[in-house]
């Protein structure tokens, strides 16, 4: 009884702090604007709609910012995922001649904010024509994605025994065949956490997204609210929180079914 | 305006202009035809402006593009941002050297960046010449006075009135509002005392907090630089503004130094306050809620003058720039005048119930803005109007004071941070001086 | 099974490893070292928008660091992160502690968990912006009919309830990725290790010091480090709050930089802020990639 409520009772404050914001703009979603223009009894809904999702839906381009949001993410996510494993295994198993030096030049990568780098940046992006053309985010999500993936499947590569790639080679086996047939089978739980991190991010991403991008149709789902559901001090509350609430929901459903991938992942990493 | 005036002028202009090849032909319309402005051969046009406040803003705006569309041939996208996000993605392309065409930009985006903008003057001209003239404000936000030339066409700004409920001011005693800051006081604390109190943004709220903190200073005589740009905010009638707003903060709902472009809105809609400042949206927004039997007790007002017995409001300017870099700055011209021009301006400026007051002078005979009393305030927003960095040259240096709140933080920190006003005007002093230094 | 000497060639480690890198150095190079450069070289410049400006040194970085304003905004930065830093490090690790048992509904209280982090941070700054309202904070709203506090919180109206609000919020965002990253590394620790302690008499928090956070800490390293430079140079969730109010009380760096590059055009002072904090971001780069090379 005892370790029952010392379970639960942190769990459920945990879960309360965590949870609350979540909880709000559920409810939020489902309160009409004339209702939260009062301002009233934030935790109970008295006019109760579905008026703030068929709107959304219907008056605005969401479909099409959420179709490309997961065109970008899903494309990004195996773009970085594919690069990191063959950087990481080239640095790891492949032990070539300034390999230490690649691997703390990719750390550094994360050093640059992207609230200033985008200028220069966007020099780039104009000169390589990639303005405004939305499958261009997926090599620059790259850009913040590669180095942590990287350092995750490194980590992760490392602890795969030697013994494998030995019994390999003997029978003749080519280095690409090596990573591709053996090893790679076996770094599925690290690519699968690589994958959930870097889905995450690409999701959330908003500044490149904003900057290089400007037809309607182009815009992500954080970019197309933003721009058009806060009419300069009209903020369309009921919009904003049920596109945020739907938003959340694919990271969400990968995340329900794959969390136990992603954390053996991790743990294979760090495994000593 | 009359007809014969126009006849003449463009007579005048035409044959000052010579013959020139019309793309496409123009169908129908008059104006277009007459227009000094031909748009390049297969043209096509990239606008960004600023998300509407109020849709009809918009759905009129798109309506007439159409029509634009039609009678010129020239396709124009639009892209929309919300306002806050032009700013920044009109200096990406200023600095990249590509992007949109045309871009409705705010206050001193244009002064930024003017060598990379088109020359403006002949349409400024045109404009002001067959539309009663333009207020001077668009003059202060449009014409470069480094590079002396029309960098920016003026397309007005959004006014400010303050904003209020009828009853409650009765309450306090007053049936009509005051005419002056002194009388504006007695009514915050009246308010204040039945419960009702006002609020105006202290944070860092990009139109709401510059809005009133200017109009305050301005109004006892203060001002952020003198002509020749040299810092003149350190002063006692900056003081005195500084007083006053802290007595006028004794009267207000807590947590307006936390408050964002929307929040008083919100509580103004949800009846927490009894006195704001704000553009007409929020009146608007009031007229269009569920609950409509409140609406006749939302009135709005003419913000009072102070000692110096002038009007001191402060406005945040629009205006459309054309980047050098496009390949159609007559077709972008043309559609600026289309879209600025009676027969789509009067539609466009009485839909939105005056949300942006226009520049052009003659826009203020519009039979919307006395269609209802609590419309006709806006209509003098420009005229009633100083720009950002009164009384100083406008450009950089104004623009980077204004982006980074050195007057609404010295307002703040004399009424949230109980600074003395003379340490909060040094500080703001300092601040102004390494930034007109840079600039 | 035989091969053409060509594909021997290409097989052998070190041609092999130049070529598997060779999309990562494309893209790190081009996307990102490049503009980086460009970035450093702009901080040297008296560049503005639309103008190249002169070559000037270090004559912006003498200028920011005589102003107040940076001094103001280099602290809180660093506050912010220090605090977030170890507010997320804490509560994750706790976190972690307790989801690592079975118990019914783990599975699901382990995928709720995540969700602060999953949600797009422009989004969650909004609904807490709200949350946040000197008005209308559901929290408020709570806490007064608990009978705890008498009024409304004016969470984002004082500079330094604002300091720390911005803080619980980046917690609140970031505690999740902690949690997952200590779930993992818990379920490294080999179950012996505690039977022997348990069979030694040792107590759980004898087990905890002695077993279960040293054994932790080359993940401890990680996790902090990524955080640490992704808090240090933290924008978008500040931005939307209180855009770097009230008078610049959480002024970072990012915003600061931002704020003097675009709106007042002054790239080259703003990059100058944009590139200071690297030093700091260098030295956490160094203990990543050392421990890293440790293993």
């Amino acid at each position: 009884m005892r370790r029952k409520l010392g379970i639960y009772v942190p769990l459920a404050l945990y879960g309360v702090f965590l949870m609350l914001p979540f909880l709000w703009m559920a409810l939020t979603t489902f309160k009409s604007d004339h209702e939260l223009a009062q301002g009233l009894h934030p935790f109970w809904i008295s006019e109760f709609t579905f008026s703030q999702i068929t709107n959304l839906l219907t008056q605005t381009a969401y479909l099409q910012w959420f179709a490309n949001t997961l065109f970008v993410s899903v494309a990004s996510t195996i773009l970085s995922v594919f690069v990191s494993y063959i950087t990481a295994y080239a640095i790891i198993r492949l032990r070539f001649p300034g390999s230490e030096v690649v691997s703390t030049g990719i750390f550094l990568a994360y050093i640059v904010p992207p609230a200033i780098l985008f200028i220069p940046l966007a020099s780039v992006v104009i000169q390589l024509h990639w303005f405004d053309k939305l499958w261009a985010l997926v090599p620059i999500y790259a850009t913040f994605l590669v180095p942590f993936c990287t350092w995750l499947l490194i980590g992760f590569l490392k602890n795969i025994p030697r013994e494998l790639e030995e019994a390999a080679r003997v029978d003749g086996a080519s280095n690409i065949a090596i990573l591709w047939r053996i090893i790679f089978p076996i770094a599925v739980p690290g690519l699968i956490s690589a994958a959930i991190f870097s889905f995450t991010l690409s999701w959330n991403e908003y500044l490149y997204a904003l900057v290089f991008m400007s037809s309607s149709i182009n815009k992500t789902v954080s970019v197309g609210m933003t721009s058009e559901l806060i009419r300069g001090d009209q903020f369309q509350w009921g919009q904003l929180m049920a596109g945020a609430l739907i938003g959340v929901l694919p990271a969400v459903l990968v995340y329900f079914f794959f969390v136990e991938y992603y954390v053996a992942g991790l743990a294979g990493s760090v495994k000593e | 305006m009359s007809h014969p005036d126009r006849r003449r002028f463009l007579h005048m202009s035409a044959a000052g202009i010579g013959a020139a090849t019309v793309a496409g032909g123009f169908p129908a319309l008059a104006s277009a035809a007459d227009s000094p402005f031909k748009p390049e051969k297969g043209a096509s046009l990239q606008l960004l402006r600023w998300t509407a406040f109020v849709k009809s803003d918009q759905t009129v705006w798109d309506e007439n593009t159409k029509k634009f569309t039609a009678a010129t041939g020239v396709p124009v996208t639009i892209q929309s941002l919300t306002w806050n996000d032009v700013t920044p993605k009109a200096a990406l392309a200023a600095q990249v050297g590509s992007g949109p065409d045309i871009v409705m930009g705010w206050n001193d985006d244009p002064f930024v960046y003017p060598d990379k903008l088109v020359e403006m003057s002949d349409l400024v001209e045109y404009m002001g010449k067959a539309h009663g003239g333009w207020y001077d404000n668009a003059r202060s936000y449009c014409y470069d006075q480094d590079v002396k030339r029309w960098v920016s066409f003026p397309i007005g700004c959004t006014g400010n009135a303050v904003n209020y409920r009828k009853s409650w001011a009765k309450d306090a005693g007053f049936t009509e509002f005051p005419k002056d800051l002194d009388g504006m006081l007695k009514l915050a604390r009246g308010l204040k005392k039945n419960g009702h109190p006002t609020g105006f943004a202290l944070g860092h709220a990009v139109g709401d907090a510059n809005s009133w903190t200017h109009w305050i200073l301005w109004a006892f005589g203060g001002k952020q630089a003198n002509p020749d740009n040299s810092i003149a905010i350190n002063s006692g009638e900056t003081a005195n503004a500084l007083e006053y707003a802290k007595q006028l903060y004794e009267t207000m709902i807590d947590g307006v130094a936390g408050w964002d472009d929307s929040s008083n809105n919100k509580a103004f809609a949800a009846g927490l306050i009894g006195m704001t400042m704000n553009g007409i949206s929020i009146w608007y927004a009031q007229k269009n809620a569920a609950d409509t039997s409140l609406f006749p007790d939302f009135a709005n007002a003419t913000p009072p003058m102070g000692p110096v017995k002038q009007h001191t409001v402060s406005n945040n300017f629009t205006s459309a720039f054309v980047f050098k870099y496009s390949k159609y700055p007559n077709a972008a011209k043309e559609y600026l005048r289309f879209m600025l021009d009676a027969p789509q301006a009067d539609r466009w400026v009485t839909e939105m119930l005056g949300y942006v007051t226009p520049a052009l002078k003659k826009y203020s005979e519009l039979p919307i803005w006395t269609s209802n009393p609590n419309i006709t305030p806006y209509r003098d927003a420009l005229a009633y109007a100083k720009y950002d960095g009164y009384n100083g040259k406008p450009g950089k240096a104004a623009a980077q004071a204004l982006d980074e709140f050195v007057v609404v933080d010295m307002f703040a920190d004399v009424c949230v941070n109980k600074m003395t006003p003379k340490d909060a005007m040094r500080k703001a002093e300092a601040k102004l001086a390494a930034i007109y230094k840079r600039a | 099974m035989t091969r053409s000497p060509l594909l021997s060639r290409l097989d052998s480690p070190r041609v092999l490893g130049y070529l598997l890198i060779t999309p990562a150095a494309i893209i790190l190079l081009g996307l990102l070292a490049y503009p980086l450069l460009l970035g450093i070289w702009l901080s040297l410049t008296s560049a503005t928008i639309g103008k190249p400006g002169d070559f000037v040194g270090l004559q912006n970085y003498a200028t920011i660091f005589a102003d107040p304003i940076y001094r103001g905004a280099a602290w809180y930065s660093v506050f912010y992160t220090v605090c977030a830093e170890a507010g997320k490090l804490v509560l994750g690790l706790a976190l972690a502690l307790l989801l690592n048992q079975r118990f019914r509904g783990y599975r699901v209280s382990r995928a709720l968990m995540l969700l602060p982090w999953v949600a797009p941070t422009v989004l969650s700054a909004l609904a807490w912006l709200w949350l946040l309202d000197p008005q209308f904070s559901a929290v408020s709203w709570l806490l007064v009919r608990l009978h705890l506090i008498r009024s409304n919180i004016d969470f984002l109206g004082h500079p330094w309830n604002a300091r720390f609000a911005l803080i619980v919020v980046n917690v609140w965002r970031g505690l999740p990725y902690f949690a997952i990253g200590y779930l993992a590394g818990l379920q490294s620790i080999p179950k012996d290790l505690y039977e022997a302690a348990a069979i030694d008499g040792a107590s759980g928090w004898q087990a905890f010091r002695r077993i279960t956070w040293p054994l932790l800490l080359p993940i401890t390293t990680i996790l902090l480090a990524f955080s640490s430079i992704f808090t240090l140079t933290d924008f978008q969730l500040i931005w939307t709050i209180t855009h770097g109010g009230p008078t610049d009380a959480t002024q970072v760096f990012t915003t600061l930089a931002y704020q003097r590059a675009i709106s007042g055009g002054q790239l080259g002072e703003g990059a100058a802020i944009a590139v200071s904090p690297i030093v700091i971001m260098a030295v956490l780069a160094f203990f990543v990639v050392r421990s890293v090379r440790e293993k």
